[in-house]
């Protein structure tokens, strides 16, 4: 464990790890582009400079191992003016387009341009033009002119994915980033490498000029893609969700995620969501909202008894399972709960990386609330009470990702065999609609717009807060089987918004405060 | 505004008061009769009262050499905005060169306090503030408006060429 002395703070380092690797520990700001903590080593970028004490000039800080006492410094005046040259150098071929360039906002080369800039370019000649707008793969486009070369993204390819898609072509200051032709960038990964990109060389098509980044807010959660259960970041403003980029969590995913977990945001945007209840009586849809429909819904519901079946995906948080497993069996007073697991044999499946074959997120979560109440009921059991009419009403759980569940249409068909069905279902789905029994659809709010915890195939448990609120008429699974066993619901008084404070305007919290919440802060006019 | 109080007998007469204010209506109706041109009342709506070429009215999206918007879409006047009324949608364009462009940009005009950040935020000479200040419309008129109203409203006649070329800038190595 070699101890050095960083900018003046001694901080002890383990043995092998290099300058970067003890700044970064350490919480102490250093510029670096080709430097990624979950990628090797290239040391092409030149900016992350230092100073070592009894070295003569300055060295890279990614590619130097940390010894016994050294003395390293990152603030001098000889380590500005090295890293402003390096970053003239990038700057030489690099256009001035960040007004149309998606990475404007959160681009590396502006971060460090702020801090290190010459401001006054002194290149005479041309800027060498390179390729714009190449399409690389079915998610990700390059602008080769942005490229800093920093090799991330080919790293990636070769070293976390191992798809070996990506390289660089041609030499000197023709370099560019390519694919060899007939083999796209095409993997289960490759959005990654947009994430990786320090500048807006490689942008993502889901997410090209949908929005500026600075009108974005963003917020932590967990993917509900699959049972891995990848930290994410969600990016909203009050128009819905744009994107999802992953969190460091070195026990769940690393620095990375899949590419159908990113998607997965669109499924919980308003446009695809069911906003308000609807029945179906003789033939006829109608709407109503979901409380008026939930209070329907308890006449024939409460007290039900063995008559009604409940129906859980593994898609909603141990809190909601807790809560709805008690009210079934005390209001509804049935013993009848059945798991409906839509990935079950392929629910082993792992691809070596992070993507797994069970989609649904807290799979482990229901099995231990189920066996928790001592309900065993098989899915057979289910089928069998439907088909001699024993079961008379289901109240069925659906799955909040379409995308994944393949037999959502069967089970449909299977349940229509119900007299009555309450279906709580977040997206829209077409099968809903055909169904011809007595059918309630009950809007339901998705994983975004409620605090919980999931647990993962490993069995570790990850609580996650609310994100936003999209549908703010829909209900959560335990809101909705409070009012399906007759209760009401009370708002909790949030005993954490206010604090003492002598201004009235600080004494609400400041992330309760909502006036100008998406505002981009422009400081006073 | 200050009232100046008189004191003393003079107050209680108020008949001087009324005959110094028709000298001065008198005075201003013999002036303009007999210097019509010095009148600066204007027969509003015939007569229309030029402004500077440099006043702040109502918005202009500049227009390339073949006609298409000089618009990129790259948001900075709707963020510089202080009335947050400026909405673009961007897209892609199919030329590469172009890459992003504007299928919708709609400026609120009745929220528009005509500022002029927006002209001053655009990096490419895309919108302007044009001489125009009247904004008339019958009820329910639409307020909203849209491309088609500020880059190729007739009063335009044909739209503003842009000072920004991105062809000569392409040349000249930038």
């Amino acid at each position: 464990m070699p101890k050095c002395t960083i900018n003046g703070q001694e901080i002890e380092v383990p043995a092998g790890s290099t300058i970067i690797e003890a700044m970064h520990g350490s919480g102490q700001h250093i510029a670096h582009y080709c430097w990624h903590p979950g990628l090797s080593v290239a040391g092409v970028c030149r900016l992350c400079m230092v100073e070592i004490e009894g070295n003569p000039r300055v060295q890279i800080a990614c590619n130097t191992a940390v010894t016994e006492g050294m003395k390293i410094n990152n603030t001098s005046a000889k380590v500005k003016e090295a890293a402003k040259w390096g970053l003239d150098f990038h700057l030489i071929n690099h256009p001035l387009d960040c007004p149309i360039c998606d990475q404007a906002g959160e681009c590396g080369l502006q971060d460090q341009y702020m801090e290190f800039g010459k401001y006054d370019p002194e290149m005479a000649e041309r800027k060498v033009k390179k390729h714009k707008v190449v399409d690389l793969g079915p998610t990700v486009v390059l602008d080769s002119e942005r490229c800093i070369l920093c090799s991330r993204c080919v790293r990636f390819t070769t070293e976390v994915s191992k798809t070996n898609e990506l390289g660089i072509f041609n030499r000197g200051d023709r370099s560019e980033i390519g694919v060899v032709e007939g083999k796209p960038l095409d993997n289960k990964y490759s959005v990654n490498t947009v994430d990786i990109c320090p500048v807006g060389a490689l942008t993502s098509k889901d997410f090209r000029f949908r929005q500026r980044v600075w009108y974005l807010k963003d917020a932590d959660t967990v993917c509900n893609g699959c049972s891995t259960g990848c930290n994410v970041k969600t990016y909203f403003n009050r128009e819905g969700l744009f994107r999802v980029k992953p969190v460091h969590n070195k026990d769940v995913n690393g620095y990375w995620m899949c590419d159908e977990g990113r998607n997965l945001y669109q499924y919980a945007n308003r446009e695809h969501r069911y906003v308000k209840a609807m029945h179906r009586e003789n033939g006829a849809w109608t709407e109503m909202t979901p409380g008026a429909a939930a209070k329907e819904i308890a006449k024939f519901v409460k007290g039900a008894g063995d008559k009604a079946a409940l129906v859980l995906t593994g898609q909603y948080t141990n809190e909601e399972y807790a809560r709805v497993l008690q009210l079934w069996s005390t209001e509804v007073k049935s013993k009848k709960v059945y798991h409906w697991n839509s990935h079950e044999k392929t629910a082993a499946d792992f691809d070596g990386l992070l993507i797994r074959g069970d989609k649904n997120p807290n799979t482990k979560g229901l099995q231990a609330a189920l066996q928790q109440h001592q309900l065993s009921g098989t899915w057979a059991e289910l089928e069998a009470g439907l088909q001699s009419g024993q079961i008379h009403t289901v109240v069925v759980a659906g799955p909040e990702n379409l995308q994944f569940a393949a037999d959502f249409e069967a089970k449909v068909a299977l349940i229509n065999k119900a007299k009555k069905v309450v279906w709580m279902q977040t997206a829209k789905h077409a099968a809903l609609e055909k169904m011809s029994t007595d059918v309630w659809i009950m809007p339901m709010k998705s994983y975004l717009e409620k605090d919980g915890t999931f647990v993962n195939y490993s069995g570790r448990a990850q609580n996650f807060k609310r994100v936003t609120t999209i549908v703010s008429e829909a209900l959560n699974l335990t809101e909705a089987m409070e009012l399906f066993a007759g209760n009401q619901l009370t708002i909790r008084p949030q005993s954490d918004v206010l604090v003492e404070s002598d201004r009235p305007a600080d004494r609400v919290r400041l992330e309760h405060r909502k006036k100008n919440e998406f505002v981009f802060r422009r400081g006073p006019l | 505004m200050s009232v100046v109080q008189r004191t003393g007998e003079s107050r209680n007469w108020y008949l001087p008061g009324i005959a110094g204010g028709l000298v001065i209506t008198m005075k201003h109706l013999l002036k303009n009769l007999l210097s019509r041109k010095q009148m600066i009342t204007l027969n509003y709506p015939e007569e229309k009262f030029e402004y500077s070429p440099r006043f702040k009215g109502n918005h202009v999206l500049t227009v390339k050499r073949d006609g298409s918007l000089r618009c990129t879409a790259c948001m900075l006047c709707a963020t510089n905005c202080p009335a947050e009324c400026i909405t673009i949608v961007a897209s892609e364009h199919e030329d590469p060169s172009v890459e992003k462009y504007p299928i919708k940009y709609e400026i609120d005009i009745l929220r528009c306090v005509f500022c002029g950040f927006c002209e001053e935020a655009c990096p490419v000479d895309a919108v302007r503030m044009g001489p125009e200040w009247q904004t008339p419309g019958l009820p329910g008129a639409d307020f909203h408006y849209g491309i088609d109203k500020l880059a190729y409203r007739p009063q335009l006649k044909g739209g503003i060429a842009t000072f920004v070329d991105d062809e000569e800038r392409h040349k000249a190595g930038i």
